[in-house]
């Protein structure tokens, strides 16, 4: 198992759910990893729960002299990244008719914003030939009440990938996008109040995906994997959903 | 290298070019690859290269009977079904104004009606799991003169994939089209009269390509595999484009 031998990868939102099985499943590859997350104890957490080749950097991607500080760090230990993946991101369900002002500028300042800081700041350390790889979602292709900013934040990740893709095509720098169906992950304790009110929205959504279940966040970091891995040498630019066939829908 | 460690894949079209990649590596990852594909020279060249873990069977996927002949030396082998790769596919550059009913007619035999039954008559040997490649095709996505008929045709697959998964979800089986952009085949070569005629169709792909290069075969076959394996447990009707950002921005 050494498909990303020798390689630095940065994992946004690497404390938990898809950030941390995507890390762990990179850092088994063979990669040095670098996880941030906000919650000192979590990321703890997360980096001993992967166990070697790992660094943790607490920060919130929203702020940008967090962010300042992971990529100061790497540059002074490894001096580069070849994987970038930003998979940090929050959701906070409001209906339309209840949206506020302070929802709205939190979700689009991690998810959208955040997102397109932390890779801008990478630029200087990514090598020429890497890899980015975002979290999108399957949310940006539905419907889904209570899901305006978060919906809306995720569309225009994907976007972000086509344009960066044409900026960073001298660099042959490969943008991506994974679209996760509904994932196992804590991010569903973000959706409710209580314990049985995020099992019931597990429920929910795994009741709408064609294979009755929600995806492991194994299986979007095996997707993370492939993406990151010359095996994609050739892949730019899309947008790949790991959704149990819920764009089939 | 044994990612498919134990599986049988069908591959049809296997003989050449992607087909023929990805067998290739579908039997250095530890497959019994069937190939499928209409001259016996070429058949028997292509299992001789791959050596024991492959066998040919002759036939058209227009004709009924040679898919029912493929599949009933599958069984009668003793084997089922893991993977199947509906690879073959007809071409013709015929600008609207005079497409005939025979060009018409031979685009959606092969590539519409044919991966129809190329994978209808693979169902009874299916294992819970199995995964359904279709090769499909960027003209599937851009306008390109000339592939009225082959384009429309191809597109099929992509419709076939959400319906389809929606069918075969119960038994796990995954469906999914793999969208190729232009690759280096001996084919360019093949269709010039000059080294310098082959640079410059090779140099008009790539200036149309963000990572300024054509496919290589392996590629193609890497995101197959990718899509044939455990990798993409999660991932059901949905497009991977192989296409070096070329669609996507």
């Amino acid at each position: 198992m050494s498909k990303l031998a020798g390689k630095v990868a940065v994992v946004t939102g690497g404390s938990s759910g898809i950030g941390l099985s995507t890390a762990k499943r990179f850092v088994e590859e063979g990669a040095f990893g670098y996880i941030t997350g906000r919650r000192q104890a979590e990321l703890d957490q997360a980096a001993s729960l992967i166990g070697r080749n790992v660094t943790a950097v607490q920060g919130d991607v929203s702020n940008l002299v967090d962010l300042d500080r992971l990529y100061a760090k790497v540059a002074n230990e490894k001096g580069k990244i070849d994987i970038l993946f930003a998979g940090a991101g929050i959701v906070d369900p409001q209906p339309l008719a209840e949206a506020t002002e302070e929802s709205f500028d939190k979700v689009f300042g991690i998810n959208t914003r955040g997102l397109a800081f932390t890779v801008k700041k990478a630029l200087p350390l990514l090598n020429d030939g890497g890899a980015i790889i975002v979290i999108s979602s399957i949310a940006t292709g539905k419907g889904i009440p209570g899901f305006t900013a978060y919906s809306a934040t995720k569309a225009a990740v994907r976007s972000f990938v086509r344009t960066w893709t044409a900026e960073l095509k001298d660099r042959r720098i490969r943008v991506n996008a994974i679209s996760p169906g509904p994932i196992d992950a804590p991010i569903f304790e973000q959706q409710a109040p209580t314990k049985e009110g995020a099992d019931q929205a597990r429920a929910a959504f795994a009741a709408a995906v064609p294979f009755g279940r929600l995806g492991r966040p194994e299986e979007i970091a095996a997707t993370a994997l492939f993406l990151a891995s010359d095996e994609a040498g050739f892949i730019a630019g899309v947008d790949l959903p790991v959704d149990g066939g819920m764009t089939a829908v | 290298m044994s990612r498919l460690a134990n599986k049988v894949a069908v591959v049809t079209g296997g003989t050449s070019g992607i087909g023929l990649a990805t067998a290739q590596r579908f039997v250095a990852e530890g497959a019994f690859v069937y190939i499928f594909a209409r001259r016996q020279e070429e058949l028997d060249k292509t299992v001789a290269s791959l050596g024991k873990n492959s066998a040919g069977v002759q036939g058209d996927v227009r004709k009924l009977e040679d898919l029912d002949r493929l599949y009933s030396k599958i069984a009668s082998d003793g084997r089922t079904l893991d993977i199947v790769v509906a690879n073959v596919g007809a071409v013709d550059s015929v600008k609207l104004e005079t497409v005939t009913i025979e060009s018409f007619n031979h685009n959606f035999d092969v590539n519409a009606r044919g991966v129809l039954f190329t994978v209808q008559k693979a169902l009874p040997l299916l294992n819970t799991g199995a995964s359904i490649i279709l090769t499909s095709t960027i003209a599937s996505l851009r306008g390109f003169p000339g592939r009225s008929a082959y384009a429309a045709s191809k597109t099929a697959l992509r419709s076939y994939a959400r319906t389809w998964t929606m069918e075969l979800k119960d038994c796990g089986i995954r469906v999914n089209t793999i969208t190729p952009g232009p690759c280096d085949t001996p084919l360019i070569d093949a269709q010039v009269s000059t080294p310098e005629e082959a640079a410059a169709v090779r140099a008009k792909h790539a200036a149309n390509i963000p990572l300024g290069r054509m496919a290589r075969p392996e590629e193609i076959a890497a995101a197959m595999l990718f899509l044939a394996s455990d990798d993409s447990s999660f991932v059901a009707g949905s497009e991977l484009l192989v296409d070096g950002g070329m669609c996507s921005v």
